[in-house]
């Protein structure tokens, strides 16, 4: 049996022992952040392969962003909203949905912490709330079905729902929805990611189409600048787009399962990708699951995409 | 001597006296006697005295009356001519003796009678020409036989102006008279030669005389007022004909506008078109307004009246196959065809105007336009899911083929056919689900049925599914009857000391029979078996083992897309997937399962090693969740459950293999988005409930978290 092909990356050593719901790398530094329906919170040091922290919480975790490298925010199917701490090991809830959290995203716009459940609400809580969830939570916002993803840019809010709803708020007047439209998609989503320029966001769909949207339809009219993007889909491969040219760049070579997340570091310079089964075909057998973390730039050849051979006999 | 005759008679007288004494005395008479005989010669003498005196006097009163005669004539003459005699006659002019005079006045009157006869004759002569002139004017049969009398006592020159001015004015009405004459009869004669008339014919009715240039011609008012009334009356003929003409020249470039006349067409009728605008006096041409003529024009206008005729009628031909072209392509039922010959046959016989009926149609096909685009993008759907029909019969035909694997000519094509007919057929449900909901929307937004060649689509849809649903019920029991079988066999084997191995389970149920629903006569409704096929068994040259149903082998890559049987495996050792512990084989999981579920096989195998084959060997993830009954069977019910809405249950992933467990939510459950096949499709209740994947595994995490069931 061949090694795996080096460029699947570093795969990260003590990774979840179930699915990976979500991983993000720190603004601030090669900290990954890695939820998992292991119930657990990890925190990871890239370039030590090392792991830094654990949080076991009640039930299935969902979500998870940073604040700051000291800090972060998780969500799950146990309702709340948590704070983590990383070294001191605490953590506080600052509060509670009607049900299973499904994303959480901290606004430094705003200096606030945007959560969005099934329970058909965006909530949003100011972590600096001393005193119990009560006085946490400053607005809560009704959706039309429940929230599958969010996505933070400058003062915008993406919430795309269930029933392929997108929600487009202003954070400053959250009273209503700047724009209320339908995902141009005809599955179900699955996720929604804006652009870092703030011009626009991409939903991506169950049926594994991306399309790519603009807050301003003046703009939409106007030539359209992309950019590349990354995307993982359940066929455990990452594709590196064009957008402009609506190309594929590059395709890295198969992981060992579905994409569960992806996630830039925040120089471009790191991807580190999970590899989980998403449970799209429900309950069944599957690979265990892996983060692996690559350099971007290394690629500068096209990867032939390789059929990734079993690792374990 | 010259002697006074007076003297001389005297002396005679003396002398005879003498004489006669000296008679006497010789005769010797008396004196008495001789005084009487003086006496009576001086009476005789006197008488003649008186006698001479008197004539005398007559001669002088002769001579008077003359002058006084001729002084009255000259009076007379010179007051009727209105003129003073040369000589003025003065009373107390002494002429000097009667004789004079009279001799002074008879030239003057010879004179001024001579001037009168002359004067006279002057007057003859214009009132002769007066009365011939009035004559004229008067016009034969009028004729003044009278001679105009002569005012005797007015002969003066003031009266011949008179006359003459009179004879003027006459002689100018009548050069008036003629001269309006002539002018009408060139009017006329214009008239006649546009009209194509005869102009003599036209004449002679006014008045006969007016036909002879040469002969005397009746000038008459009666005349006038004929012929004037003749002019007018081919003046009006003339302008209707020329309203008749123009409407002909108009109707004639209508019409040449309408069919595109050529020009050269055109070009004959020219100089009638040229005049349509033309006043009454601008048209002068002989016979351009003759009946004929106007008949000739009729007669084209006529026949293109008829050519426009024909024409309309192929255009609404033409337009009816249009329209029966549009309903065609777009599977819309076409217009009756009955309808449409009572339609053709109405305008030919006149009773329907062409122009109307072909409104009528452009209206119509503009609206199946409307119509046909608004359908455009359901029957593109429509198109694609028949062909994926299509790709499914075709696929569960291969299926059936025992020799497909042989590498033969083109072998490898069909490889691929069958790859991408698996992932087409995987579609499939959602492809169906899409389809019906936009055909609702387009239903109820247009609130009417949207039919395919006729039939409700949705009703189609509707019949497939069923169909299908049908089928897979079939199979799974099938499936479920070989599972038992193969576990029998496996504990037959397993007391015997042999083991299958636990790596290649083998799927190998056949489709059972085509589950013939309905109406499965056309292609829409027929499902690809190959849906529902489980590998065959004995594909793999290794272990073919027991004839599991629903395992997995691992070379199956792309039938196991299709096939059920491919997640079923997978549902038994559900619980154990990602724990550690692994499930022994051939332990029993009846246990496990609901007990509803007491069909469900045991599974041999597990598949312990979570790293087999199965995870990587789907290849359509691209495809939202769906054939997946199997697998789902275990976790829906659990799911069910725990979602706590009777309704979702089977919205979620429907259908339990049992029948019994088939029908509640079948009944009752909406279909979901993603749903699969088995999904009863009930347009009616629109209550679509979609969940994410990590909804499921939540669902199922908790499930299999809880006490319930071990």
């Amino acid at each position: 049996m061949s090694l795996p092909p080096p460029s699947a990356g570093r795969e990260l050593a003590n990774p979840p022992s179930d699915g990976i719901s979500n991983l993000r790398f720190s603004n601030t530094s090669d900290h990954l952040l890695v939820s998992s329906w292991d119930k657990r919170v990890r925190l990871y040091d890239v370039s030590t392969n090392s792991l830094k922290g654990e949080f076991l919480h009640g039930g299935a975790v969902l979500d998870c962003c940073f604040h700051d490298d000291s800090s972060g925010f998780s969500v799950g199917s146990d309702n709340k909203v948590r704070r983590i701490v990383f070294n001191v090991g605490k953590e506080d809830v600052l509060g509670m949905h009607e049900k299973p959290v499904r994303c959480v995203e901290y606004s430094y716009a705003a200096g606030q912490v945007i959560t969005g459940s099934w329970d058909k609400t965006v909530k949003c809580w100011d972590p600096r709330g001393a005193s119990g969830p009560e006085r946490t939570q400053v607005g809560t916002y009704l959706q039309p079905e429940r929230v599958y993803s969010l996505s933070l840019v400058g003062n915008r809010l993406v919430v795309a729902t269930a029933g392929r709803h997108v929600n487009i708020y202003d954070l400053r007047n959250m009273s209503q929805p700047e724009q209320r439209r339908e995902s141009s998609l005809k599955y179900q989503t699955r996720c929604v990611r804006s652009y870092p320029n703030g011009t626009g966001y991409a939903l991506s769909s169950v049926e594994g189409r991306v399309a790519m949207e603009f807050f301003d339809l003046s703009e939409a009219a106007q030539a359209k600048n992309y950019g590349t993007f990354a995307t993982g889909g359940c066929d455990g491969f990452v594709n590196i787009w064009d957008g402009n040219n609506k190309k594929r760049l590059y395709q890295y070579s198969k992981y060992p399962s579905s994409i569960a997340a992806l996630s830039f570091s925040r120089d471009g310079q790191l991807l580190a990708v999970a590899s989980s089964y998403t449970f799209e075909e429900g309950e069944k057998s599957h690979e265990p699951e892996a983060i692996f973390v690559r350099n971007v730039n290394e690629i500068e050849v096209k990867p032939k995409p390789k059929a990734y051979p079993n690792p374990a006999a | 001597m010259a002697k006074d005759p007076i003297l001389q008679v005297e002396t005679t007288c003396g002398s005879l006296l003498y004489e006669l004494q000296i008679i006497w005395d010789e005769v010797g008479e008396t004196e008495t006697d001789r005084d009487k005989m003086l006496l009576e010669l001086e009476r005789e003498c006197l008488e003649v005295y008186r006698r001479k005196v008197d004539q005398a006097n007559r001669c002088r009163a002769q001579l008077r009356q003359a002058i006084a005669d001729a002084e009255a004539e000259l009076a007379s003459i010179c007051s009727a001519m209105g003129e003073r005699p040369v000589h003025i006659r003065q009373s107390d002019q002494s002429v000097g003796s009667l004789k004079l005079e009279l001799g002074k006045i008879l030239p003057e009157l010879e004179e001024m009678q001579k001037r009168k006869i002359e004067r006279r004759n002057q007057f003859l002569l214009v009132l002769e020409e007066v009365e011939n002139i009035t004559n004229d004017i008067k016009g034969q049969g009028e004729h003044v036989l009278s001679k105009p009398p002569i005012d005797e006592t007015d002969l003066s020159m003031r009266k011949l102006e008179e006359l003459n001015c009179h004879l003027q004015a006459l002689q100018k009405e009548k050069s008036d008279r003629v001269e309006t004459i002539r002018k009408h009869l060139c009017t006329l004669y214009s008239h006649c030669s546009v009209l194509g008339m005869d102009f003599n014919e036209v004449v002679s009715q006014v008045n006969p005389t007016l036909t002879d240039p040469e002969g005397p011609r009746s000038l008459s008012d009666h005349t006038i007022d004929n012929l004037d009334a003749a002019v007018q009356k081919l003046r009006e003929v003339k302008i209707q004909r020329m309203q008749k003409l123009q409407d002909l020249a108009t109707t004639m470039l209508e019409l040449w506008n309408l069919m595109d006349t050529p020009i050269e067409e055109q070009q004959e009728y020219q100089h009638i078109t040229c005049n349509i605008a033309a006043s009454e006096h601008e048209i002068t041409q002989a016979n351009s307004l003759s009946e004929d003529f106007i008949k000739y024009v009729e007669a084209e206008v006529v026949r293109l009246g008829e050519v426009k005729a024909s024409k309309m009628k192929e255009l609404v031909v033409k337009k009816r196959s249009e329209l029966e072209e549009i309903c065609r392509k777009t599977h819309m039922l076409p217009v009756s065809d009955s309808a449409m010959d009572q339609t053709i046959v109405a305008i030919e016989s006149g009773i329907v105007d062409a122009t109307l009926v072909l409104e009528h149609l452009e209206q119509h096909i503009s609206k199946v336009k409307e119509e046909a685009l608004s359908r455009k993008e359901i029957l593109e759907k429509v198109e694609k899911w028949l062909s994926a029909c299509d790709e499914e019969s075709w696929l569960e035909e291969y299926n059936r083929d025992d020799n497909r694997y042989n590498a033969g000519r083109g072998a490898h094509l069909t490889l691929k056919r069958a790859e991408k007919a698996r992932n087409l057929v995987n579609k499939l449900p959602v492809m169906v689900e899409a389809l019906a909901s936009k055909t609702i929307v387009w239903e109820r937004e247009k609130g009417i049925e949207f039919l395919y060649d006729g039939i409700r689509l949705l009703s189609m849809l509707e019949e497939y599914n069923l169909l299908r649903q049908e089928r897979e019920e079939e199979h799974r029991r099938q499936r479920d009857h070989k599972k038992l079988q193969g576990q029998l066999i496996a504990e037959q084997e397993a007391l015997y000391g042999s083991k299958p191995s636990p790596s290649k389970p083998l799927g190998g149920k056949k489709a059972p029979r085509m589950s013939t629903g309905g109406t499965a006569t056309n292609r829409r409704l027929s499902l690809g078996a190959g849906m529902h096929q489980t590998p065959k068994p004995n594909k793999k040259s290794d272990q073919r083992q027991v004839q599991v149903d629903g395992a997995l082998s691992t070379g199956r890559r792309g039938l196991d897309v299709a096939g059920l049987p491919s997640r079923k495996q997978s549902m038994n050792p559900c619980e154990q997937l990602q724990s550690p512990l692994v499930r022994k084989p051939f332990s029993p999981i009846s246990t496990t399962v609901v007990a509803s579920k007491a069909n469900i096989a045991t599974p041999q195998q597990l598949v312990p090693n979570s790293k087999s084959n199965a995870v990587n060997e789907i290849s359509s993830f691209a495809t939202p969740v769906k054939n997946n009954n199997i697998i789902k069977n275990l976790e829906e019910e659990k799911m069910m459950m725990m979602m706590q809405t009777p309704k979702n249950v089977a919205a979620m992933i429907p259908i339990p293999s049992t029948p019994a467990t088939i029908s509640v939510p079948m009944q009752t459950a909406p279909t979901p988005l993603n749903n699969n096949n088995n999904a009863r499709f009930l347009p009616e209740k629109a209550e679509v409930i979609e969940y994410s994947f990590e909804e499921r595994r939540l669902a199922f995490m908790l499930q299999s978290e809880s006490p319930i069931h071990v």
